[in-house]
């Protein structure tokens, strides 16, 4: 290859930077596209009911306001609602992050007959629709007497496959000799587990904790089966339906919309401030597999 | 140590698995305990895959399911590639704060995307059509017409998704050795080889994954379609897991319902199954 000219030189520079500036153009314009709707939530939220029902359409409300979302904790209970969400959430995301831990840490430190076996056949769950068993589920919760109540939303899902398999792949990385260690000490198995173990695996747990919480949050057809209509134990997703037919028609828009921006809050602001333990997590377990 | 996670899990999944399987051999009412399920053979499946109308709802919700999972799949693939290209290899500003915005949609609970959509598309009052009319394009029917509605809820379902794929696609770039790349280049590779010489091939798995978890995720589609469209306008927008929901639970049809779902779970592992087959084939042949 000869050597290149300054001409030449600086025409690549030129091009490298018209490229860059190209993806950097892009970036902003699908930045723009994916936040569009929850930014026209928020603006919707703010607008007069008079606002809502132009057209064409107001983009930036002229007099923002936060009638709607007086107007939503009236007619929906926005408190009990996400009382009951915040419930529902923690109680199972604390659930999960028991039997994961436990189950994660014998799949991974313990030898015994058919662990494989039993492994895989618990992961398959991992691929299994809920609608699937949806049916003799809610009767079998009937059977319980927990239909129409919050323990009904919350018992059947206190452990799941992909807590398991998350936790498995962080605790085969703890070293033997610390658990070795501790039961030399006279530690029991689940003392092991929680104090020693846990600790170790703290990534992996707020991941954990973080995606069962926002899966529990925002998950809808469940509930809305289990409690058959009992407003009152209702989570915040499930009044936002109810908020729906209140009032049909666009009358309702702002409503909805101010409803909508609050459901969505908790997740969100869960996630943009511990956004690292997500991306780490699923790009230490999504793919390596 | 395993037994409070397979206890659980056995109880609230392997055994309404079972019950599913048992129920759609019976004629049984989900508000009846299980002990009056009446034995009726395979009536459930001929009556579902016949010509009466049980039969004509189960197919065209069937069909529905299956555009609606396909066309999300062949969406959100290759805009996942695209945008985690555009993340992982941009040494611009703004790709961490892309991948932020994009990965944020997908942490927002679907009831809230669907009313969101719902007002976005809608035809007068809505934003889309405002900005179809300022690039030169009528106005769409979007949720109000039979011919459009499963499309406008597989774009807000492309829009809700295409972030955690992409974060998946990231994931795999990174584990790509930077060698390959460069040996590539020293080959005198342009970028567009480099593509699919180098990077796409090395990305098969984590297509492979993705491609199998949208499934699943699509076949889950519920609020749009219980909340906004009711399964209409005219059948076109009524999904699987919307009708097996209304057949079993709201109708009490367990019996009916329970042979949807096992038609569901059987589909399910019918097209798991040929997407790793189609994966094996090609990596045989490379």
């Amino acid at each position: 290859m000869t050597a290149m000219s300054p001409g030449r030189r600086s025409l690549r520079r030129i091009r490298r930077r018209t490229g860059n500036s190209l993806l950097f153009v892009a970036i902003v314009a699908i930045s723009v596209i994916a936040a569009f709707p929850l930014v026209w939530m928020l603006l919707s939220s703010l607008k007069t009911p008079a606002e809502s029902m132009q057209t064409p359409p107001v983009w930036i409300p002229s007099t923002p306001s936060l009638t709607a979302y007086r107007e939503v904790a009236d007619v929906i209970d926005a408190a009990r609602s996400f009382w009951n969400s915040a419930v529902i959430a923690t109680v199972t995301t604390a659930g999960i992050l028991v039997t994961s831990l436990m189950a994660g840490y014998a799949f991974a430190k313990y030898r015994f007959r058919g662990r494989d076996l039993l492994f895989a056949v618990l992961i398959s769950t991992m691929f299994l629709p809920p609608i699937v068993v949806l049916i003799p589920l809610f009767r079998m919760v009937t059977y319980m007497g927990l239909d129409g109540h919050l323990f009904g939303v919350i018992v059947p899902y206190l452990a799941n496959a992909f807590g398991i398999f998350l936790m498995r792949q962080f605790i085969a990385g703890v070293p033997d000799d610390l658990i070795d260690a501790a039961r030399v000490d006279g530690a029991s198995e689940l003392r092991i587990v929680f104090s020693v173990v846990a600790p170790a695996v703290i990534p992996a747990i707020a991941a954990l904790a973080l995606f069962a919480f926002v899966y529990h949050w925002n998950t809808y057809l469940w509930p809305l089966t289990v409690l058959q209509g009992n407003t009152e134990d209702y989570p915040i997703v499930l009044s936002l339906g109810r908020l729906l037919s209140y009032n049909r028609g666009a009358m309702n828009t702002g409503l909805v919309m101010a409803g909508a921006t609050l459901a969505v809050l908790p997740p969100l602001v869960l996630f943009v401030f511990l956004q690292r333990f997500f991306v780490d997590s699923i790009v230490s377990t999504g793919v390596k597999g | 140590m395993v037994s409070p996670a397979v206890a659980l899990i056995g109880v609230f999944i392997f055994v309404p698995m079972v019950l599913t399987i048992w129920l759609s051999f019976h004629q049984w009412s989900t508000q009846t305990g299980f002990e009056a399920a009446r034995f009726v053979g395979l009536r459930n499946y001929e009556d579902i895959l016949g010509p009466i109308s049980v039969g004509r709802d189960f197919k065209r919700a069937f069909l529905n399911t299956a555009i609606y999972t396909a066309l999300s799949v062949v969406a959100i693939l290759p805009l996942s590639v695209i945008f985690g290209l555009l993340v992982y290899q941009s040494r611009v500003a703004g790709g961490q704060f892309l991948r932020t915005i994009l990965f944020s949609t997908y942490m927002v609970p679907m009831i809230a995307v669907a009313l969101v959509w719902s007002k976005l598309y809608s035809p007068s009052e809505g934003p889309l059509n405002q900005i179809l009319f300022w690039v030169g394009i009528g106005p769409q029917s979007w949720l109000s017409s039979p011919d459009t509605a499963l499309y406008s809820i597989v774009i807000l379902n492309v829009w809700q998704q295409v972030g955690y794929f992409t974060v998946l696609a990231i994931a795999g770039l990174t584990q790509i050795p930077s060698s390959l790349h460069e040996a590539a280049r020293i080959d005198g590779a342009n970028p567009v080889q480099e593509f699919f010489g180098v990077t796409l091939p090395l990305l098969r798995r984590t297509l492979l994954f993705s491609a199998v978890i949208a499934v699943i995720n699509a076949v889950q589609v519920f609020e749009p379609v219980a909340l906004i469209t009711q399964g209409g306008p005219a059948n076109s927008t009524n999904v699987l897991t919307f009708h097996i929901r209304r057949v079993g639970i709201e109708r009490a049809q367990g019996g009916l319902g329970s042979a949807m779902a096992v038609m569901l779970m059987l589909s399910l592992i019918v097209v798991i199954v040929l997407i790793f087959s189609l994966a094996r084939q090609k990596e045989e042949r490379a």
